[in-house]
């Protein structure tokens, strides 16, 4: 028995000698000479994303640089589940460097505590490059979060084929699009222009925001949450009466269902945004040449737009490699060599929210699906007209989840719209008081 | 020293057990507790980071006055309901069935209904979404064809799939568990029962079920506590579909969309703390139930 206590106190020497190597190991790493890298000793970063093309990306990124090695971890889309990972990896500690997200969730990630302020290293000359109404959607609260890779302009994807046998005209204005929406039904029973997707609320809110709504503004330090105005209602209004006279499908995004009925023929349209285009072209390579994009129809007939969606690369609170993560996000959006690499992977669509990359996006995507047609200039025009009034508030996760359970129960008759849309802002506000902060209920 | 040498040997061959327990059970029960007692607060727009404060049983009203979380209470009763009588008596007839002399071809039974139980939960749940989905599945035109029109992705129709989806996974094993009972009685009781004039029917009603009835509580309880955590083909039917149920349908639910979609993992812990409270008390009242039962029989 007396032999006992010496070993217990052996094992302890020996487990807190194994700490503190461990620690001091640990510790090598963080110092400022190892976040930038050198040739002979790269700085190794870990990356996590979704988009299309990332992994070619990365190779080209490690292929070119010798300070820096990333090392890339596909992760499943932020819906389905990627931001579900994110969160619980930043919580549990062991997040990576450098995550995707898109411009909706990233004031509750901000909020949250999730991210790094990376003003330092995103500065004004990287800044300038990019779309404006981009960068707005990154700064909050006066800091720089994340580095804006695309802009997500909304658009209509419909097929060219089907839209000329039924003699449907493309159409440019909601009540054209309405009659759109009849002229398929009635062409082909089966057939519908486009889907209401209950899983997905972004597409929604793109809409919302397309006509001038403004649900999140921030005064003072005072939210004000309003998602009664007159343009939402408009929004709603249309989508309750196209879905109540059976003019449109209602399908989870990107489910089975929704890609069989694209597959044949029983969707012919879809309201997407510039990614979609790769989305479209890698879902249904045998329809390649029967599809074309037009700008999103819109309710004066003039051009405007929503973002639906869009990456932004954000650095994590706990990374220690901030400058070398930045680095690698800016190559990803700023460079020639980082957009051409993801636009040949013959995946992606991105539209550069660095204007003076656009053409190289456009020279670098096979738009052969798309029958040739001039896609990055639909893209191009529909960019400008990106409302600029929009905030996403920083309780997306509440507000999106509640909007989404509703708008699951709108197809089958359980609610409207509209009361969705009221669950969500009640929500949003319960959320925004229990955290503690000022809100302006305004209806 | 033969008695010191005992209680080492149980010592290092408990040990293992204990630190596992330690770490994987009592430490995150702990941490959900400890979590489940702070809040999050933030100041101005709310991005200026986090300020965890002590916020009491906050988090615990915030769940019990949530009316998503009680309706998913409701959701699990009628999931029970439903699900655990149609469980017992299929396996239970399945069982009987193998064990009479009817079958024939009892291995290759056994086998083939046991087999879907081989399938991990979350590919079940995707191949039935698959078998589900309207314009795809063979299941949904041919039940068309046959005038029989089912959505099985409306919100009434949510109940019923997920059934399904658990009696198929599940049937063969808890079957399985019967068919081993069956098989452990004294041949000679059935025999003299034989003998006495009883028939097929009698046989397996009157002496065959009473004499398995541990087993059959055995199943039910552990289907219940099982019923309790329902969340993996919910959840999928939730994603795959985003009509048929909503993201807070059963309290496991509700405790994973707080966490990591609402980032509100105060509630979380909360939320899962009453759920794992609520599943502790049922078994204690099952197995108190039927215990007192057992011994007066």
């Amino acid at each position: 028995m007396s032999r006992s206590p010496s070993r217990t106190s052996l094992a302890v020497v020996g487990t807190a000698t194994a700490l503190a190597l461990l620690t001091a190991c640990g510790g090598s790493g963080d110092d400022d000479s190892a976040a930038t890298g050198t040739d002979g000793k790269p700085v190794s970063i870990t990356f996590w994303g979704w988009a299309k093309g990332s992994k070619e990306v990365v190779d080209a990124f490690n292929a070119s640089h010798k300070n820096i090695k990333v090392v890339y971890e596909e992760i499943p889309s932020g819906n389905a589940g990627g931001y579900a990972k994110i969160s619980n990896a930043v919580k549990a500690g062991n997040a990576p460097d450098l995550v995707s997200i898109e411009y909706p969730q990233l004031p509750e990630y901000v909020s949250q505590g999730a991210l790094q302020d990376i003003g330092q290293y995103f500065t004004e000359d990287i800044r300038k490059k990019l779309l404006p109404q981009a960068v707005e959607l990154t700064t909050l609260g006066g800091k720089n979060w994340a580095v804006p890779f695309d802009a997500s302009p909304q658009s209509f994807y419909y097929r060219k084929d089907l839209f000329e046998k039924y003699g449907v005209e493309v159409p440019k204005t909601w009540d054209e699009f309405r009659k759109a929406a009849e002229k398929v039904k009635k062409a082909d029973k089966k057939a519908r222009i486009g889907t209401f997707f209950p899983d997905d609320p972004t597409t929604f809110q793109a809409m919302a925001w397309q006509a001038g709504a403004q649900w999140y503004k921030p005064e003072g330090d005072t939210w004000k949450v309003s998602t009664a105005d007159a343009a939402t209602n408009k929004v709603a209004d249309y989508w309750q009466g196209l879905l109540d006279d059976d003019l449109i499908r209602a399908n989870a995004s990107f489910s089975p269902e929704w890609t069989n009925s694209l597959k044949n023929g029983g969707t012919v349209g879809y309201l997407g945004a510039a990614w979609g285009a790769g989305v479209l072209k890698g879902t249904l390579p045998e329809q390649s040449g029967k599809w074309a994009v037009a700008p999103m129809p819109s309710w004066d007939g003039k051009p405007a737009s929503g973002m639906l969606g869009g990456s932004t690369f954000a650095v994590t609170k706990t990374s220690k490699k901030a400058k070398a993560a930045v680095e690698f996000a800016t190559w990803m959006s700023t460079t020639e060599d980082g957009i051409k690499a993801r636009i040949e992977s013959g995946t992606s669509s991105a539209f550069p929210a660095a204007s003076a990359l656009r053409p190289v996006a456009k020279k670098a995507f096979d738009a052969g699906f798309y029958g040739g047609e001039d896609i990055y200039q639909v893209f191009e025009g529909a960019a400008t007209s990106i409302g600029p009034n929009w905030n996403w508030g920083p309780t997306t996760g509440t507000t999106n989840t509640t909007m989404k359970d509703q708008f699951g129960k709108v197809a089958s008759g359980g609610t409207t719209i509209k009361d969705a849309v009221k669950a969500g802002h009640d929500a949003t506000v319960a959320e925004l008081k229990k955290r503690g902060l000022k809100v302006e209920d305004a209806g | 020293m033969k008695r010191a040498r005992t209680t080492r040997a149980a010592a290092i061959l408990l040990g293992p057990f204990f630190v596992l327990f330690t770490v994987a059970m009592l430490l995150p029960i702990g941490y959900a507790v400890w979590l489940s007692l702070f809040t999050e607060k933030q100041s101005g727009l709310g991005f200026g980071g986090t300020e965890t404060v002590f916020s009491g049983l906050d988090n615990y009203t915030a769940a019990l006055g949530d009316r998503a979380f009680r309706e998913g209470f409701g959701v699990l009763l009628g999931y029970c309901l439903f699900y655990i009588p149609l469980l017992l008596i299929g396996a239970l007839a399945l069982a009987l069935l193998l064990d009479s002399a009817l079958a024939r071809a009892r291995r290759f039974f056994q086998l083939a209904l046991f087999l879907p139980h081989a399938v991990p939960g979350i590919i079940a749940a995707l191949i039935w979404v698959y078998l589900y989905t309207p314009q795809l599945s063979p299941v949904v035109s041919a039940m068309e064809s046959g005038g029989i029109g089912f959505d099985f992705f409306s919100p009434e129709g949510a109940l019923p799939s997920i059934v399904n989806i658990a009696l198929w996974e599940w049937l063969g094993y808890n079957m399985v568990i019967f068919y081993a009972a069956l098989q452990a009685i004294d041949r000679s009781v059935l025999e003299a029962a034989t003998v006495d004039g009883a028939g097929a029917w009698r046989v397996a009603l009157s002496i065959k079920v009473p004499l398995i009835r541990a087993s059959v509580v055995m199943v039910a309880l552990f289907t219940v506590i099982g019923s309790l955590q329902l969340f993996t083909e919910p959840l999928i039917l939730n994603k795959g579909t985003g009509s048929a149920v909503t993201s807070t349908w059963t309290p496991n639910m509700y405790a994973y969309t707080a966490a990591f979609e609402r980032n509100d993992y105060g509630l979380a812990a909360a939320a899962s703390i009453l759920l794992a409270l609520t599943a502790a008390l049922l078994s204690f009242v099952v197995t108190r139930f039927t215990g007192r039962k057992g011994k007066k029989a």
